[in-house]
Parts: structure tokens; sequence; C-alpha cells
């Protein structure tokens, strides 16, 4: 099928000024490639982040006593965790589902002594579900043993503590009664943040049990194979929970990083809007030139009998022909830059120094890894054949309207 | 539905405005022209042949007085309408030839073929009008591959390609040598004379006035003289 010849000749009029069309190709091309990539980032940037926070302990999404979710408070318990358990092993798309118990205590070892909050743990699903236990500088994780522990290297520094030493476990039992307990440790975790490190005491849920007479879990934290399908599998599983139990997202178990998130989705939202108006406006001025360059042939089009409707065609097929070439290179582009960050990454470890790399208890990777996928094809058009598309529109009204008369009769 | 008359004005008048200036352009202007004339309207610079011509051609309408062209008012005629009546009934000859330079003489002339939606065949009416005017070489060559006479003759391909009944021509030979201008007229009157189509064509070029059948002169945007020639 060939091409009608007014959409020829609007696509032939873009190589009269080939510098021009070349230039309003680069600048949308260039606009695109710019938002492509920060889009990439900011999508690769928050998928890690949210892995980050996942494995750090706090999962995907966590199922808490009913409760829990208005008071926060540690002494509360699922009755029934191990059948919750269960049942949320038999949900597809669930990589890994742990049980937690956590109560406010103080270490001591001789006269030293630090308060943070002990986590009570199933050793064996524990290791594949938290990022921050592999990171294991001196020792092992929990195995079978009861009455061991494994601490934090900041803990273990404060303590001045070290592998088989003894430390005395003290927390407030049910009823307000301050029990203590022995635990060995077995294990030092240094993840690289002394802040993270001060925080982390993991014993056998079985010893928290005991020791705090709290018998069941805090909660039940999930891990899942898909992040995207949360909604979906959240919904799933508050189906088949009892009544005393609820499910928790991680927007609602780290609410900070979730608002972090959001304002920098915000704020790449904010900047690609401004950078594609610079494109629209810079186009729409080429393209309002290029109007009034040809207000002479326009007349002549409308004295043939050419209505506005095709006029404004014309310009528009010359903004969908900027905007394919355009998107086209900011694909290219853009797709490149996004791709090489999504597989090499960006190292920020020597900007930040010594710095520490957590929020909020999450263990921050400081190679940051952009997003990668087909949905970056559909997004650069759209960009681009927005940006061309709007500015063509005031050009094409303008062409629209073009007097055959008056035009003609300036020309004499 | 067939017009007795081509073109009827009745005391037509046109001023234009520009900021608090007024210009008269035509001042009572009452002519008739009857189908397969060959007419020009011949005049000094500024005495109206263009803005009668323009008129006549429905690219703008009269201040006062009544012109009827092809059995219509203009006045009474919608922007859209009159984008109709010159796709369909009338055919243009500009003096700058103003052919798209991007398009081929065979496309420029298809070009107007589509736009009445005859996309079907446009191309073979196209190449049949070029071929009927001597001008199937040039077919493929650009407006800035051909020569002043040469667009011209397309131009007239283009305006006769829609089978019009009308063709208004504004000073089509001004910009051509004696040569072409001579070739470019006896095309002109060829198509009169063989498919009865009615030329009405400004000038100011004596050579083109010994070609018209009638001459109506215009001074000061009123007809001074209204003469018409033996047939030839």
């Amino acid at each position: 099928m060939s091409l009608s010849l007014t959409t020829q000749y609007a696509v032939k009029s873009l190589g009269r000024h080939k510098r021009r069309t070349l230039l309003s190709v680069v600048g949308i091309g260039l606009g695109c490639s710019v938002c492509v990539f920060m889009i990439a980032f900011v999508r690769g940037e928050s998928q890690m982040m949210l892995r980050a926070a996942a494995e750090s302990g706090n999962g995907h999404l966590r199922i808490v006593p009913a409760a829990w979710a208005q008071t926060r408070e540690n002494d509360l318990r699922l009755a029934e965790w191990q059948t919750i358990l269960a049942q949320v092993g038999q949900h597809q798309g669930i990589r890994i589902a742990t049980p937690h118990a956590r109560k406010e205590g103080l270490l001591a070892f001789g006269t030293r002594s630090t308060g943070l909050e002990i986590v009570g743990v199933d050793p064996n699903t524990e290791q594949a579900a938290n990022r921050l236990v592999r990171k294991l500088s001196q020792g092992h994780y929990l195995n079978g043993e009861l009455g061991t522990t494994v601490i934090g290297q900041t803990v273990a520094t404060r303590l001045d503590v070290e592998l088989d030493d003894e430390l005395m476990v003290t927390a407030a039992a049910q009823g307000g009664e301050i029990q203590s307990g022995m635990l060995r440790i077995v294990g030092i975790v240094s993840t690289g943040s002394k802040d993270l490190d001060a925080t982390i005491c993991h014993i056998h849920l079985q010893d928290l049990e005991q020791l705090t007479g709290l018998s069941g879990a805090g909660d039940v934290t999930i891990l899942l194979t898909e992040p995207r399908r949360l909604s979906k599998l959240s919904a799933a599983l508050e189906q088949s929970l009892p009544a005393e139990a609820k499910i928790v997202t991680w927007r609602e178990i780290v609410p900070e990083l979730a608002s972090g998130t959001k304002i920098d989705e915000t704020w790449t939202r904010l900047t690609v809007g401004i950078i594609m108006l610079v494109v629209f406006l810079g186009i729409a001025s080429a393209q309002l030139t290029a109007v009034l360059e040809r207000r002479r042939e326009f007349a002549v089009l409308s004295a043939l009998g050419m209505r506005g409707g095709p006029l404004v065609r014309i310009m528009i097929v010359e903004g969908l022909f900027l905007g394919l070439v355009g998107g086209l290179l900011g694909l290219i582009l853009g797709g490149a830059f996004a791709h090489r960050v999504a597989t090499v990454g960006i190292d920020f470890s020597k900007m930040y120094g010594e710095a520490d790399m957590s929020i909020s208890n999450i263990l921050i990777d400081p190679v940051f890894y952009g997003d990668f996928g087909w949905w970056i094809i559909p997004l650069a058009f759209e960009l681009a054949l927005s940006a061309a598309l709007l500015s063509s529109l005031y050009p094409a009204w303008y062409a629209a309207r073009t007097d055959p008369a008056t035009a003609l009769r300036v020309e004499h | 539905m067939a017009a007795d008359l081509m073109v009827e004005a009745q005391d037509v008048t046109k001023v234009y405005h520009t900021g608090s200036t007024e210009a008269q352009a035509l001042r009572g202007v009452t002519i008739n022209i009857e189908p397969g004339e060959f007419a020009a309207i011949v005049g000094p610079s500024g005495s109206g042949k263009t803005t009668l011509l323009n008129l006549i051609g429905a690219l703008d309408v009269s201040t006062e007085g009544k012109l009827t062209v092809l059995g219509e008012d203009i006045k009474t005629l919608s922007k859209r309408q009159r984008a109709d009546m010159r796709l369909h009934q009338l055919g243009f000859v500009f003096q700058a030839y103003n052919l798209m330079p991007v398009l081929t003489a065979q496309e420029n002339v298809q070009f107007v073929l589509e736009l009445q939606g005859n996309k079907q065949d446009s191309l073979e009416r196209s190449q049949a009008i070029l071929n009927q005017l001597g001008l199937s070489e040039l077919a493929k060559r650009r407006p800035n591959e051909l020569s002043g006479g040469q667009q011209q003759r397309v131009a007239i391909a283009r305006a006769v390609a829609a089978q019009p009944q009308l063709v208004l021509a504004d000073e089509p030979t001004a910009n051509l040598d004696g040569e072409n201008a001579e070739i470019l007229l006896k095309l002109m009157r060829e198509l009169n004379q063989n498919q009865g189509i009615t030329f009405v064509f400004s000038t100011h070029d004596p050579r083109v006035m010994a070609h018209a059948r009638r001459v109506i002169t215009l001074v000061d945007g009123r007809v001074t003289e209204d003469k018409a020639k033996d047939s030839a």
C-alpha cells in the first residue's frame, strides 16, 4: 500500500531543511534518552531498595497479629503461626516464609551492656530470607543448638566479646517480670554498616519463647519471587488467614522507605516533565517556523480546495515522523545507557567512601542497578511521540487558519 | 447543476481594512462571464484584477454586491463549501506557478485528484493529462528541475486535472519570456476550444491580451471597458 500524496508531501517537506529536521530529531532523541535513562534508573533503584528492605529481615509481606498494625507492639504473638506458615507455603510465588518474634532486651558481658531488639528466628529459613546474616565475619549462623546467638560486629565491639563468649540476656517477661538467660556467641555479623551491626542479635525462636514466656511467633515474614505480584498475592493470602491475623506490606513495615521511593518517583516524573516541556517548546518553535516559511504553499493548497483537516494532518504527520525517529534515537541512546547501568551498575561506594550504606536498618548495596526490559520501547516512543505530536498542534492549527487570499496577496 | 452564466457579478465592492486605513480594491464591478469564454481582465497594477479573480475563485468574499459563480452566491457559502467549490469546480493558475516543490510534476497533478477523493485512478489520470498536454517527459521532474515555462504548463495541467468548469489564472505569463508565454496561451486556448473549459485570466501583457476573446479593463477597481472580439 502506497502512502497518500498528502503524507508523502509532509514527509518530503521535512527533507527541505535537513539541518533543522536533524536538530529537531536530535532534540527529541536526547530529551527522550535522558528521560528513558532516568526512569530506568529510578525504577531499578526502587526495585533494589525494595529487595534490600525485603531481604534485610522485613520481607515483602508480613503476617502479623491484627492489633500489631495499630500498636506495633512486639509482645503480640500469632497463636497459630505454624498453620499460617504451612498455608503460606501452598501459594505460588512465595520465595520463602520464615517466622520471627521480637523483644527489646539487654545484652551484658561483665560490666558492659547494650540494649537492642532481640529477634527470635527459625535458623533453617532465616539465612535464606535475610541477607544480613549471610555477612558473617566470624563463626557460623545459628543451627539446631539452643542457647546460642549471632550478634552484630558493633554489639561485639561494645561488649568487647568474641566467639564462644557467654552473654547474659535480660528481657521483660509476660506480666512484667524480668527474666535472664545465657547465650553463647556462635557468630558475628559484619554488614559494613556500624549502625546496622549495632542492631543485630538473633536467637532461636524457642529461646525467646523461654525467655519471655510469650509463645508463638510475632510474625511470618514472606519474600516473593516476583515482587510485582505483591498486591495479588497479598489479596490471596488475606483470604486464607484467621481473624486474629492480618497481612501487611513492606510499605507499612518500612513506611520511610515507601515514602522515600514515592518522593524519588515524583521527582523523576517532575524532571521528565520539565525535560519534555523543553523539548516540546523547541519542536513547537521549529514547526511553527516551518509553517511560516511555507505559508504560501499552505495558501496554494487551500486555494486548490484543501480543507483545514488535511492541512492539520500534514503537520501532524510531520510531528509523527519527527517523534518516531526521535523516539528511535532516544531508545537507542537511552536504552544503551539503561542497559549498561542495568548490567554493570553504578558503584557509589567511592562517592560515599566510608559512609554507612544503610537506611532504616536496611543494608543498601553500594552498586546501584537500573531496570531494563521491553517496557523501555513503548516508553521511549510514548515520550517522543507525545512531545512531537503535542508540539505540532499549534503550528497545525496555525497552518489550517491560513487565509489563501491574504497569503497570496502578500506574495504579490 | 448547469449554470447559465459562469460568473455573474452585480455591483461588487471589496474593501480591505488594514488597521485604521481602508483600501477600496473594487468599486461596483458588474460583469457576466458565459460558459466557454476566454476572457482577460486587464489593467494597471493595483487596479483590482487579482482581487476580482480571488472573489470569483471563492478565495474571498465581497464587501458589498452580489457575486454568483456557477450558480452559487459566494457570500452565502461557508468556508468549507467554498473550499469544496474550489476543489471540484474551479482551477487555479498562479503567476509564480506555485507547484509543490517537494513533489514531482506528475505528483503535483495527482495531488489535486487525490484531494478530490480519486485515489484509485489518480496516478493513471495524472499521467494521461500530462501526456495529453505533451508533458509526459517532465513527469518525474521536480519543479526546481523545470524551466518557468515548463512549470507553468504543469500548473495548467494541475488546474485542469480535476476537470473544472472554470479556470482562473492570475498573470500566468508574467514570469515567462515571449516564446513560453505564447506556448502557454496556445495550450490554454486549446483547452478552452477542445474541452470547453472557461478561462478567465488577468494580465497587463499586450501579447496575452491579443489572444483573449474578451478583454475586461479595470482601472481603480472599476470596469472601464468590456470588449468582446469576434470568434476565432
